[in-house]
């Protein structure tokens, strides 16, 4: 086989078409310690800044070899730009994530919400449009770009309590589905607005909506719906992600209407490429933490071998690449993969 | 007196208003209970707290999730509230009282939410300072309420090192108190490194630890209070 630089290996993945070998990326943050050290950046400011954080996302594929690029790092895009203020815990140096500080929902009464108009315009979208269209001139020739939205369950958990929204979602179903429906305009909105941008493919994380939590009954009923709407407007090639349990809900995700399912070191994939049959693309399924970061080097490459055993189309984790990953790990993580032959 | 049928017939009715997570039901039956004269203590340990314990293995047989343990705890909340105002004393053999919550940088709740649950249904005083809870905030708390026991929840391998500042920061001020860690990333092994007092993997744990060490507390100061009459 004539060879392929990475991003035209994860894009023939995503055709369908053979690749010499799975390719090894993420469709989440995956920026390091180390790439933020060769870059003198902080994490905090990271979160605020398009040159900066482009910088990072481009600094994975560039040290290790990692074979993409994506922003942005936390899950308070498309919230923010509903209103939400975000805290980016700029005083602190440990590597915290910036999180919802106010949410717009607090009671049943105010579930009836309106979307505020120009939405793309609002919070960090323009800069995430920015941050997309630097990666791609800095890398784009050849890593994949990728963005990611959140699936419209765990959208909704970040403007309202996720107690609140987990017991409503069986009292009062109806208005949660409404809800839940003005959530995918808004990602549809974000999603689109990145493609525009110049992404290669989009994820969709939906983890509030792991079994872990919710029965694999009201993700389908209540759930799947809406990530079947959000699909069918994505047309890069798309993924959904839930981590935790998901053995029973994997053959609805693939009904979704994604392009490929990715799943978390919970997920039987043996088992789950049984479901799904042979041409199904499934990403997944290394622990990014216990494994990558925190365990030997041998224990990446037995880890990643037997992902690919298994038989993911992807090498790819279960969550964000955790900063503080080893380098000798992230080496052992790529050397593995490309000395793999089937 | 109220017949040793009835008693069933209310407690069978409070246990299944939790199981089913039907807070009138368990309004009701609770305040029932309370007119035909039945103790308080006996409706919310053999009827609520029954309920919920079923509850909880339903949850670990994956028949529960997280929004019906929520519903089911609303129900218990709702009877207890009428119940526990005639409350005698509560017999666990000890009472206690708690400062819980998730560390900064740490919004993920759920898990903290249904330990604290516990405390409340085993008559603990609770004091929840919610998530992303600044460092000093913790120490602060327990020093204002002078509570028996801290309990810090963190689901990320990041914010989980939060924990060990709070620790080292309580022991400093109050050598005393006694400290309980938990959530997904922690372990017994981050547990002894970091100096904590107890782990536990899940809230049924949770408790009967928490238990135990208040009783090994109590019986502390008590024999610091013998030393010195003697
Ligand atoms: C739901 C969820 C969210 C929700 C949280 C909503 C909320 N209000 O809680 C949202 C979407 C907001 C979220 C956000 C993020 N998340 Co998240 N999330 C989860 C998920 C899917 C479920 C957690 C859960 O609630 N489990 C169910 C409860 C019942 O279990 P539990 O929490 O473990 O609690 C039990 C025990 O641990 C114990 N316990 C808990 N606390 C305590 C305390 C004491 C004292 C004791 C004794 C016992 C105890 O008892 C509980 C009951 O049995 C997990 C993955 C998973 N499946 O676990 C990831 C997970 C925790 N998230 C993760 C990540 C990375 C994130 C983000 C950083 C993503 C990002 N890029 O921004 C952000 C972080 C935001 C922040 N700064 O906090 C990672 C953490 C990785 C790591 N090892 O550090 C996980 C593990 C996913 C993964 N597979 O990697 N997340």
């Amino acid at each position: 086989m004539t060879s392929m630089n990475a991003r035209e290996r994860v894009l023939k993945m995503f055709a369908g078409e053979e690749v010499d070998r799975p390719p090894c990326f993420s469709g989440f943050g995956n920026v390091t310690t180390e790439g933020l050290r060769s870059l003198n950046q902080n994490f905090a400011t990271t979160h605020l800044d398009a040159k900066m954080m482009a910088a990072a996302a481009a600094s994975t594929y560039k040290l290790f070899g990692f074979e993409c690029g994506v922003a942005p790092f936390d899950l308070c895009i498309e919230a923010e730009a509903m209103g939400c203020e975000i805290n980016v815990y700029a005083h602190s140096e440990d590597l915290l994530y910036p999180t919802i500080k106010k949410k717009l929902i607090h009671n049943e009464a105010e579930l009836d919400i309106v979307i505020p108009t120009g939405l793309t315009g609002r919070g960090r979208v323009p800069m995430m449009v920015d941050v997309i269209k630097q990666l791609k001139k800095d890398i784009g020739n050849d890593a994949a770009i990728g963005s990611f939205v959140l699936g419209p369950f765990t959208l909704a958990g970040q403007i309202m309590e996720l107690n609140d929204l987990l017991k409503l979602s069986f009292k009062k179903p109806d208005k949660i589905g409404k809800l839940l429906d003005q959530m995918s305009d808004v990602i549809i909105q974000v999603a689109q607005e990145y493609e525009k941008a110049g992404v290669d493919y989009i994820s969709v994380r939906e983890m509030g909506a792991t079994s872990d939590v919710l029965s694999p009954r009201v993700f389908k009923s209540l759930i799947l719906p809406y990530l079947k709407k959000i699909f069918e407007k994505i047309s890069v090639p798309s993924v959904l992600h839930i981590c935790g349990k998901t053995n029973d809900i994997v053959p609805a995700m693939a009904e979704s209407g994604a392009r490929a399912v990715s799943v978390d070191q919970k997920n039987d994939v043996a088992e789950t490429r049984k479901k799904l049959g042979p041409k199904a693309l499934i990403f997944g399924n290394y622990d990014p933490y216990n494994v990558l970061v925190a365990g030997t080097p041998d224990l990446v490459r037995q880890t990643i071998k037997k992902c690919m055993d298994d038989g993911v189309s992807a090498v790819w984790p279960g969550c964000d690449i955790w900063p503080t990953v080893p380098p000798d790990n992230m080496k052992a993580m790529m050397d593995e993969v490309k000395k793999y032959r089937r | 007196m109220v017949t040793e049928e009835k008693k069933k017939e209310l407690l069978a009715k409070l246990r299944n208003a939790v199981i089913q997570y039907d807070e009138d039901t368990s309004k009701e039956a609770s305040q029932e209970a309370l007119d035909v004269g039945m103790e308080a203590n006996d409706a919310i340990f053999n009827g609520l707290v029954s309920g919920m314990v079923e509850v909880g293995k339903m949850f670990e047989a994956q028949e529960y999730f997280v929004p019906e343990l929520l519903m089911c705890a609303d129900a218990l909340y709702a009877g207890l509230d009428i119940l526990k105002p005639h409350v005698k004393q509560l017999d666990l053999g000890v009472k206690g009282s708690v400062v819980i919550g998730t560390v900064e940088g740490d919004v993920h709740d759920i898990g903290k939410n249904i330990v604290k649950m516990m405390f409340d249904v085993a008559g603990f005083t609770v004091y929840d300072l919610g998530r992303d809870v600044p460092l000093d905030k913790f120490v602060a708390e327990q020093l204002r309420t002078d509570s028996d026991l801290v309990c810090l929840s963190a689901m990320m391998t990041t914010t989980m090192t939060g924990m060990k500042k709070v620790i080292d920061d309580l022991r400093a001020k109050n050598p005393n108190v006694k400290i309980m860690i938990g959530g997904a990333p922690v372990s017994q092994d981050v547990a002894d490194k970091y100096g904590a007092d107890g782990y536990a993997k899940d809230a049924t744990n949770a408790l009967k630890d928490a238990i135990n060490m208040i009783e090994s507390l109590k019986k502390m100061k008590d024999e610091v209070e013998a030393k010195k009459k003697g």
